[in-house]
């Protein structure tokens, strides 16, 4: 087995270490995640591009990417890891699908994402359950999770007030769809929820939550004239937060500016 | 965290080094994730005081990372280096008894302290069996550390490995009956931990008490 798989080659290959978040910033932890198209979507059949090298040259020819079938798609640890943990988290849902099938679908023959175009099959009659395909479509899902702007849809958009059509919804899983239209659906997700994609320009997310039932506005015109006085006040830190984000709202161009819990580096 | 350097061990790093252990075990996702395993699993190819229980401080930060932010940067890092040196175990051993000795104790601490909804990882599995199979080999019998490095790692993560293959634990005491009745060579303190292990083993990975009497009573006294 060759022995160039090292940690630091993750710096090297940023690029190609396509789905997980081990770039150098956080950010590029986002962009990684971006609107790529299908090649970050494919991620089975991208044949593990950012191990090819890595595979004993007696399985693949040196340019090729194919997946090595005798050893699985990836012979690291950590994927290894990975994927057994995915397998486990699968089943799981699973069985929670089973037992919750039929509530379920009820509540979602209501909502109807405007991405999917599925064979509306009753939930436990027809439930997808290869876990192959549950597997590449979980990491599919995964992939669009773990970004910046899932983050922060989720936490602007609580569930209940989600619209359908509006809102972007995680395509389910178990539900039988053809390739091309589960494929059609996880793309049209992660566009929409491009729309929640953190501003260019702004160093730091400002999300609305429930500060606002805290603080009147009397407080926010009172913070910006004596800010130095709030210092020692119980409301110091959200005070603080609404002062600093007012500043930099004429920066962003963000939809929905707000006031989020972050740390202030003067308030240690 | 004032227990922290109790609890981890992380006395013997410099001062930096401990305060960036310490983020990270806050706030995995401010620190480079990569660093910080490096760090750790340098450490425990050296430290053999260290590489007994790094699998705390491993497992609190991949903890600490899955519940910051679902991530598991900090994981796979760990897994590659330790693959990486898996894959050079052999050379590690002549290079350094010492070495080989403390990756074996760091790899089996991970696999007693890294699980996966709660079970012990499959990829390691395998490879923890090939060492201490390595372990159990005729040369290794000969050195009284490495023999040492094997009993304390069945006692500590035996009965687990038999769980998930009783198979290759049968064919490691296969070799461990014959070392102790055929090798040549072993000092008798070897020949005292074998013992005690194959007894141990075949009370369902633990001791009566009698046999415990026998084995560890002088020493208390």
């Amino acid at each position: 087995m060759s022995h160039r798989y090292r940690a630091t080659r993750s710096d090297a290959h940023d690029s190609d270490f396509k789905h997980r978040s081990s770039g150098p910033s956080r950010w590029s932890h986002c962009r990684k995640r971006g609107i790529d198209g299908s090649l970050r979507s494919h991620s089975d059949e991208d044949g593990d591009d950012g191990h090819s090298d890595s595979r004993n040259s007696s399985f693949t020819t040196p340019e090729s990417a194919a997946p090595v079938s005798r050893c699985g798609r990836q012979s690291d640890w950590g994927s290894q890891v990975e994927d057994e943990e995915m397998r486990r988290d699968v089943h799981r849902d699973m069985q929670r699908r089973r037992i919750l099938g039929s509530e379920v679908n009820q509540r979602e023959r209501k909502t109807s994402s405007g991405s999917s175009g599925s064979c509306d099959s009753r939930e436990g009659e027809n439930m997808e359950t290869d876990e192959a395909v549950l597997m590449r479509r979980q990491k599919q899902i995964s992939y669009g999770k773990n970004t910046l702007a899932y983050d922060r849809y989720i936490k602007e958009v609580p569930k209940h007030m989600r619209q359908p059509g509006v809102h972007p919804k995680t395509p389910n899983k178990f539900r039988k769809y053809s390739r091309r239209s589960w494929d059609q659906q996880i793309k049209l997700w992660r566009v929409k929820l491009h729309a929640w994609d953190p501003p260019a320009g702004c160093s730091q997310e400002h999300t609305l939550s429930d500060n606002i039932e805290e603080l009147d506005l009397d407080d926010i015109v009172d913070i910006e004239l004596d800010f130095p006085a709030l210092a020692d006040s119980q409301n110091a830190p959200s005070s603080l937060l609404v002062h600093s984000s007012t500043a930099e709202n004429e920066d962003c161009s963000a939809t929905p500016v707000k006031v989020k819990k972050t740390e202030d580096p003067d308030v240690a | 965290m004032e227990n922290c350097n109790e609890d981890y061990r992380i006395q013997s790093f410099d001062v930096d080094t401990q305060k960036l252990l310490k983020t990270a075990l806050k706030d995995p996702s401010s620190v480079n994730l990569e660093k910080v395993s490096n760090i750790l699993v340098n450490q425990s190819l050296k430290d053999h005081l260290f590489s007994k229980e790094a699998g705390r401080i491993c497992y609190t930060i991949v903890q600490a990372e899955a519940k910051q932010n679902n991530g598991t940067v900090f994981r796979r890092h760990l897994l590659n280096r330790l693959q990486q040196e898996f894959k050079e175990r052999e050379e590690t051993r002549k290079r350094s008894l010492q070495g080989w000795v403390c990756y074996v104790t760091f790899i089996c601490n991970i696999f007693d302290y890294l699980k996966v909804n709660n079970m012990p990882m499959v990829a390691l599995v395998l490879p923890v069996y090939d060492c201490l199979m390595r372990l159990a080999q005729p040369d290794a019998l000969l050195n009284e550390e490495e023999v040492d490095c094997l009993v304390l790692q069945l006692h500590r993560i035996g009965e687990q490995l038999e769980k998930v293959n009783s198979q290759r634990m049968d064919e490691l005491f296969f070799l461990l009956r014959d070392g102790f009745l055929l090798q040549e060579g072993l000092t008798s303190m070897a020949r005292l931990l074998l013992l005690e292990v194959l007894e141990f083993r075949a009370g369902g990975w633990m001791l009566s008490s009698t046999a415990h009497k026998y084995y560890y009573s002088e020493i208390a006294d």
